[in-house]
């Protein structure tokens, strides 16, 4: 059964806390954070983000949107640009 | 006023702020890389207790912050000893509150305080976590074979010996205490407290930020909090 509106709730959501955790780890500003779209490249595009910043953003995003992520779910393709990062996410949340 | 503590395996140094009179509140910043990051909010909190007639005194644990004894030789226990060590060189005023950030909150069952307030507590296990997985990124994974006999561990830049590895392991829970706590989380912490803030959470910049406001927020809160259990 589809749920659709609530897909887009979430998806909505999900894209919101991923703006925030990233502009909270990575200390750039809100509206720089508000410009991310899809292709923004992020692990190897950003040099802030490094392994630790990495971690960070994942255990941040764990915590706020109560979602578990397995270490070894952790690759650089899911890690490559916002839009990635968000559909891991939001397959995540979904879940 | 850079100051210093003796515990039974060396000496560290111990920042102290405020009046030589009246309450004194032990400030325990978070552990590993979390502490280069809070150091300067740890700081401004100390300096807002100083204006509300507070003492301050925030030490160096062994193999934290600018301690220069290697990490890999920290362990739980020497840690938990230098928070000892450092209760007995404050208590001439009376029992100190005892205020700690994050994953500090490992050292607050010292004997000896008169109150404990966490900022965003977290057991030592997700601190061990954190570091397990920003390693993970990019180099090791696989911890099974990492034992008693094993050289020390580096985890993203951190020299781990394998007990305070064990012991971080072991202390999967906050644990409850027998005198006053209080808690205080970000607003975005879905866990429990007794307060929760807006803010930044600055113990997970890449690099070292400060919140001024949240700083002065959380050094009214603490203040309340010392003057209501002094009663």
């Amino acid at each position: 059964m589809w749920h659709r509106g609530q897909d887009l709730e979430t998806a909505v959501q999900v894209e919101t806390v991923v703006r925030r955790v990233l502009s909270e780890v990575l200390g750039v500003s809100a509206a720089r954070a508000e410009a991310f779209n899809a292709d923004t490249g992020l692990f190897g595009a950003l040099p802030e983000f490094d392994s630790m910043a990495v971690m960070s953003v994942l255990t941040e995003l764990e915590d706020q949107l109560g979602i578990l992520i397995e270490d070894d779910e952790v690759d650089g393709d899911m890690l490559a640009t916002f839009g990635a990062l968000t559909a891991f996410v939001a397959a995540k949340q979904s879940r | 006023m850079i100051d210093h503590y003796d515990w039974s395996g060396g000496r560290e140094a111990m920042l102290r702020f405020g009046p030589d009179v009246g309450p004194v509140v032990i400030m325990l910043l978070p552990l590993f890389d979390e502490h280069n990051r809070t150091r300067t909010f740890g700081v401004a909190i100390a300096r807002a207790l100083a204006e509300a007639g507070i003492a301050t005194a925030l030490p160096d644990l062994p193999g934290q912050g600018e301690s220069t004894t290697p990490t890999e030789l920290a362990t739980l226990e020497a840690w938990q000893q230098a928070v000892v060590a450092v209760i007995d060189a404050v208590s001439g005023r009376g029992a100190p509150h005892l205020a700690v950030m994050r994953g500090a909150a490992v050292l607050d069952g010292a004997p000896g305080t008169k109150s404990i307030w966490r900022l965003a507590p977290i057991p030592g296990r997700a601190v061990l976590n954190d570091l397990r997985r920003a390693e993970a990124v990019s180099g090791r994974k696989d911890w099974s074979a990492f034992g008693l006999d094993s050289p020390p561990a580096n985890l993203v830049g951190n020299e781990l010996g394998w007990p305070l590895y064990a012991a971080l392991d072991a202390h999967d829970a906050l644990d409850t205490r027998d005198v006053p706590l209080r808690t205080v989380r970000l607003d975005n912490d879905p866990a429990v407290a007794d307060l929760k803030l807006s803010g930044t959470p600055l113990w997970r910049r890449a690099e070292p930020g400060h919140d001024a406001a949240l700083a002065a927020r959380l050094a009214q809160d603490l203040a309340d909090w010392v003057r209501r259990c002094d009663g």
